[in-house]
Formats: C-alpha cells, sequence, structure tokens
C-alpha cells in the first residue's frame, strides 16, 4: 500500500504531473491533452529505467501513465475554464 | 440571487478571483511573477527536501540511536580517507522519482516513532530481521542502486586490492551479482539467520521456487563485514 502511494505520489510530483499539466494546459481537446500526459508517463518511466523495458515493473510504467493521463486532463480542463475566447 | 458575488462565501470569492481574467496585470507581468514564484517555491522545496537527507535529520529521533550507534562503528563512518557515506547515501536515491517514492514511504518511520514499534532494545531486536529484509529487498531490486552511486566495477582496480576482495568482486562480475549478495551487514549489525531470509528474497525477485536458484549469497559476508570492520577501526 504504502509501495502504491509512494509511487503514485512521485509520479504527481516528478513529470508526468507536472509536465503532463502543463501540456495539457496547452490545448483545449481534452483527450489530446490526456494522450500527452501518457505519453510522458511511459516516456519518464524508460528514462529512470534507462531505456531498457527489462527494468520496468508493470505496476510502476501504469500508474504513470494514468497519473499522466489525469493531469493532461486537468490541464485541459483548466484551459477550457481559465480562458475567455 | 443566491450566486452574486456578494453572497458567496469566501472560498466561493477566492474560487471566482482565480477564474476572472486579470485586468490590472499584463501578461508578461503575470508570466514572469509566476516564473519568479515557481523558482522561489522550486528552490524551497528542494531545498526542504535536502534538509530531510542529513544525518542529523535522521538520527533525530529516538528509534534511530540503534542504527547510528552500529553505523558509527563501521567503515562508512570512520576511515582513512574521511570520505563518508551518511544515512542518505545508501537509503535515499538520487534521481527525483526513486527519492520522492523513499521520501513518501518514509512517512511510516515516523509513524513507528509515534508508536514506539521499536522503541526499547528488545522491540528493536524482534524486529531487526524485518527492516534488514525490506532494505535487502529494495537493494536487490534496484541492482543496490544507491552502493553504485559511490562504487563502480568499472572503476575497481583489483590489483590493489585484498586477494580474497579482488576474487570475490570478480565471482560477482561474472555471476551478474549485486553488492548486497555480499555487503548486507556493511553497515548494521545482522540478525541471526538472516542468510537464509536473504536467499528467500532473492528466489522470490527471481520468480524462482525455494532451491532453484543459484546460491548467490556469499558464505562469508560475517567475513567480509569483520574485515571492513577492523579496517575501520
Amino acid at each position: 500500500m504504502l509501495e502504491l502511494l509512494g509511487t503514485i505520489g512521485a509520479n504527481i510530483i516528478s513529470l508526468p504531473g507536472i509536465l503532463g499539466l502543463a501540456l495539457g494546459m496547452m490545448t483545449r481537446r481534452v483527450w489530446l491533452g490526456a494522450l500527452m500526459g501518457g505519453v510522458v508517463g511511459v516516456i519518464e518511466t524508460l528514462l529512470f529505467a534507462h531505456w531498457s523495458f527489462a527494468n520496468i515493473e508493470t505496476i510502476e510504467i501504469l500508474i504513470a501513465v494514468v497519473v499522466g493521463l489525469c493531469a493532461g486532463s486537468l490541464g485541459s480542463a483548466i484551459r477550457i475554464k481559465g480562458t475567455t475566447a | 440571487m443566491a450566486d452574486s458575488p456578494e453572497n458567496r462565501g469566501w472560498i466561493g470569492r477566492i474560487w471566482n478571483a482565480i477564474w476572472t481574467p486579470a485586468v490590472m496585470f499584463s501578461s508578461g507581468f503575470l508570466v514572469l511573477a509566476g516564473f519568479l514564484a515557481g523558482i522561489l517555491f522550486w528552490g524551497g522545496f528542494h531545498w526542504t527536501l535536502e534538509l530531510t537527507n542529513t544525518e542529523e535529520f535522521c538520527t533525530s529521533c529516538h528509534t534511530m540511536e540503534t542504527n547510528l550507534g552500529e553505523y558509527r562503528e563501521t567503515i562508512h563512518y570512520n576511515n582513512h580517507s574521511g570520505v563518508r557515506a551518511i544515512c542518505s547515501d545508501c537509503h535515499v536515491p538520487h534521481e527525483w522519482n526513486h527519492k520522492i517514492k523513499a521520501k513518501i514511504m518514509a512517512v511510516k518511520d515516523v509513524y513507528h516513532e509515534m508508536v514506539g514499534t521499536i522503541s526499547t532494545p528488545e522491540k528493536y531486536e524482534e524486529h531487526r530481521l524485518s527492516m534488514a529484509s525490506a532494505v535487502w529487498k529494495k537493494m536487490k531490486a534496484s541492482d543496490s542502486r544507491e552502493c553504485r552511486n559511490c562504487h563502480n566495477f568499472d572503476y575497481m582496480d583489483f590489483t590493489i586490492q585484498e586477494t580474497r576482495a579482488a576474487s570475490e568482486h570478480q565471482r560477482a562480475i561474472d555471476n551478474n551479482m549485486t553488492c548486497i549478495d555480499c555487503h548486507q551487514g556493511i553497515a548494521h549489525t545482522l540478525p541471526p539467520n538472516y542468510l537464509e531470509t536473504y536467499q528467500e528474497i532473492t528466489e522470490e525477485l527471481a520468480g524462482e521456487p525455494s532451491g532453484k536458484l543459484q546460491h548467490q549469497v556469499a558464505d562469508g559476508s560475517a567475513e567480509i563485514r569483520s574485515f571492513l570492520t577492523d579496517r575501520a577501526e
């Protein structure tokens, strides 16, 4: 449980959370924001695994992608809510 | 007019202010202010995080006194060159993602300090094997990542190592072993029957049933530890 919470928290304040949110804020299309966030999740996991899928645990990449999807969607939602035109 | 700005509570007014376009500030001002605030926040956050990596912070809890005493007897605390590895060097990863995960998971230490899980020597000994196992499991899974922040086989000169150390390090390279396979008690006292537990961890991580895996645990771990401790004195 603690391992799970740690992985989620680490991803929120790492690239999937921060860059995912920033990329999501660049578009009004929620699906595109989510997609970009998810891609960041995959790239970040690979980056920390020294670009080897053998070093990646399924749960790790799954959490990174889900956090990226959520952050990207939230970014797009902020863009929609925060712009007047 | 329940939803008019005058009738809203303070949360509603803040929410409204956040989403109302700024009329008093230019875009450039807001971008620059946001950038500066970001630097301040990130710098402060990172600085605070680094403060939690200091030896003083790690050993400020009563329950860490035993670990500290054991560590002070080892080569990582006191040696001829004066180069030291403090708690965070071995227990906190350097890479951002792994570091944050370790910091979040370390919240459990605060909980156990408060409830007194290892507050007496008896309780400490009772939990020694499980605490050690948790660390060994992490180190084995990460190929002793934190050891390798300082130690690297590529730069080890076996010709100036003790004969036994050189041959064991060569064996480790040949058999694809990792640092913790031999150096389990490098900084803390080993619990009884630790070799059996470590072998179980190795097999569990390899996904092999007990007994199937090649014996990867060094039989002379105690010898290695005593050798390193003697060198520290």
